[in-house]
């Protein structure tokens, strides 16, 4: 960590190998605000650009790197020492609620509503609050874990009432989602009591 | 112009009066210069643009849901499919990610051509989007040039991959196929020749007075702007920011090779044209290097558990055969970890963040776009010039939706 002021936010190492040498923090969704003022301001840090904010479903992970639902992750990047910083935070699935940084870094305006299209995370204080991806009338979260692949909607045009109807998706087959995994490995225990008698 | 002080020439800064009042108007989706399915709400009092509201997302496929229910070897196509002009950049970057996450490093020999393809997609990025742009503005012959040029490079994409667009060639571990016999020859004889084609392309169009009065001091981004609007790429070192992650941040063999960043002065859209102009440039440098000093061997690691074995190989021996069915239905497993790679597309930035949670598939895979941050700036851009001064703004931004959308 290039600066010990930023542990002083830290509630903990983000429990998940962490690549290529990006530094990283996980911090409280109560001190987001603080962090990213930090982070940018803070001359041994200066991560003045924001690169991305993006969050993951944590419901189906077969690692338990989260206890909470959500994870956001946002990531800087310093022009100046040419690093790069992960800022993890949780997000629990009862309280979607989290400040909104588009004060501090106005690009966050578009990566926030993203989130709130794909995730369904609310974001406090967002100027414009909005679908960005999907269709203005849409319905749900498409990337939760708990979303189908094929939807619930399909639209078309339809030729008599001249205008583009909503339907509820019908499939002429059912959707293959094939379990290719490895059986073998899930034998491990089994194998190794095995060899023990 | 120095400092914080905005400078604007050209920007109307007020001409409402009583007798005005705001229209708005619907630009695209279906729009010759929203370059795709943009639509636009553009506030005007009278001819000054007061409000560009961008209205993303019609061209959304879901591909990161996609790549979420597939394994790693079937997500590589959909990166091809994001941004279609620069296909093999983006499979440059996940191919990176996926090999950090599982610790391998692909041979010399796929690096260097992953290097030389690599460029190669810029330049063909460049030269789709400058006559595009130029076209925007009044110039229709560079577009029947460029794309005379671009066919003959698309001809290299389809000699090394088989395709000319959708190439799937670079994966985790090196790349899909060894060049064919005769490649390096036929691309050092063109990319030799390659900056003629771009003195004549400058001919038309960088002194050209139209081009110039349509786009010299037009949407304007000084440093201190680009950088906090999270640009990257030509649009960043157009406003005079000396960035360029194959420098700053090298991947593959680009520490191997010289070039240098052009920077531009004022970040204006001419500028974005002057950079793209010599980042082709400085392309063909890369490529000529690359073409001397590509060594022999391997293009793909040879670890049958990661990449599948030889056709010969398959034809006597049962574990080949083996490794090649678990492979094309389970995939191979990546061990747990997040990480972020990115590569200096033709556009900017392009990142991947993967969330590999041990399976053969990745858990979350968000792609960052370039593109992305450069729309979401074009009201900042347009605000206070004339409608006529919106596509010229937007053709130098270098917007291609299938990456903005995903």
């Amino acid at each position: 960590m290039s600066s010990s002021l930023l542990q002083k936010y830290s509630v903990g190492n983000f429990h998940f190998p962490i690549r290529s040498g990006v530094d990283n923090i996980l911090v409280n969704k109560e001190s987001i605000l603080e962090v990213v003022q930090k982070v940018k301001e803070d001359d041994e840090l200066l991560y003045e650009q924001l690169v991305d904010i993006t969050a993951t479903d944590n419901i189906l992970s077969k690692t338990a790197y989260s206890n909470e639902r959500y994870t956001l992750i946002y990531t800087f990047l310093s022009l100046k020492f040419n690093k790069r910083l992960f800022v993890f935070t949780n997000i629990s699935e009862e309280d979607l609620n989290t400040d909104s940084i588009t004060q501090i870094f106005e690009a966050a305006d578009w990566y926030e509503r993203e989130c709130y299209d794909l995730f369904g995370i609310k974001f406090k204080n967002h100027p414009n609050l909005q679908r960005l991806m999907n269709d203005y009338n849409f319905q749900g979260h498409p990337l939760r874990k708990d979303f189908p692949l094929t939807g619930y909607e399909e639209v078309r045009y339809d030729e008599n009432l001249k205008k583009v109807v909503y339907e509820p998706v019908s499939l002429k087959q059912e959707f293959r989602d094939f379990d290719n995994e490895s059986p073998w490995e899930g034998m491990k225990e089994t194998i190794q009591e095995e060899l023990k008698k | 112009m120095g400092g914080h002080e905005r400078n604007y020439p050209r920007r109307i800064e007020k001409i409402m009066s009583e007798n005005f009042k705001p229209v708005t108007l619907n630009f695209g989706p279906q729009h010759p210069a929203a370059h795709g399915v943009l639509r636009l709400l553009v506030q005007l009092e009278g001819e000054v643009v007061n409000k560009a509201e961008p209205h993303i997302g019609l061209l959304h496929r879901g591909t990161e849901k996609l790549i979420e229910q597939k394994t790693y070897t079937q997500a590589i196509p959909y990166f091809d499919r994001l941004d279609y002009v620069s296909p093999m950049c983006q499979e440059h970057a996940f191919a990176i990610a996926v090999e950090d996450l599982l610790n391998i490093q692909a041979p010399k020999r796929a690096q260097y051509i992953r290097v030389m393809f690599a460029e190669v997609t810029r330049i063909l990025n460049h030269l789709l989007n400058i006559p595009a742009f130029a076209m925007d503005i009044g110039a229709a012959t560079p577009m029947l040039w460029a794309f005379e040029e671009r066919e003959k490079m698309l001809e290299f994409h389809e000699a090394v991959s088989g395709a000319r667009f959708h190439a799937a060639y670079f994966r985790p571990g090196g790349v899909h196929q060894d060049l064919p016999d005769g490649l390096l020859e036929k691309m050092k004889v063109y990319f030799e020749n390659f900056p003629k084609f771009v003195d004549t392309l400058e001919e038309l169009l960088t002194e050209n007075r139209i081009f110039k009065q349509r786009s010299v001091d037009i949407g304007i981004l000084n440093k201190e702007d680009a950088v906090r609007l999270s640009c990257s790429g030509p649009v960043l070192r157009a406003s005079g920011v000396a960035w360029d992650l194959r420098k700053s941040q090298p991947y593959d063999v680009y520490d191997k090779v010289n070039f240098s960043i052009p920077v531009g002065k004022t970040g204006d859209t001419y500028d974005r044209y002057l950079v793209r102009m010599e980042e082709m440039r400085e392309s063909v440098k890369i490529i000529l290097q690359c073409i001397n000093q590509i060594p022999k061997g391997a293009v793909m690691i040879e670890d049958n558990k990661i990449t599948p074995p030889k056709r010969s190989e398959m034809k006597n021996s049962m574990e080949a055969i083996i490794h090649h069915f678990k492979l094309f239905t389970e995939g191979y497993r990546v061990p747990e970890g997040i990480t972020y790679r990115s590569v200096e597309a033709p556009k900017g930035e392009f990142g991947v963040v993967l969330v590999s949670d041990g399976s053969s598939k990745p858990y979350r895979c968000k792609l960052r776009a370039p593109g992305f941050p450069h729309l979401q700036a074009l009201h900042f851009l347009s605000q206070g010039h004339q409608l006529a001064d919106l596509p010229s703004i937007l053709g130098s931004l270098d917007i291609v939706f299938g990456e903005i959308d995903r």
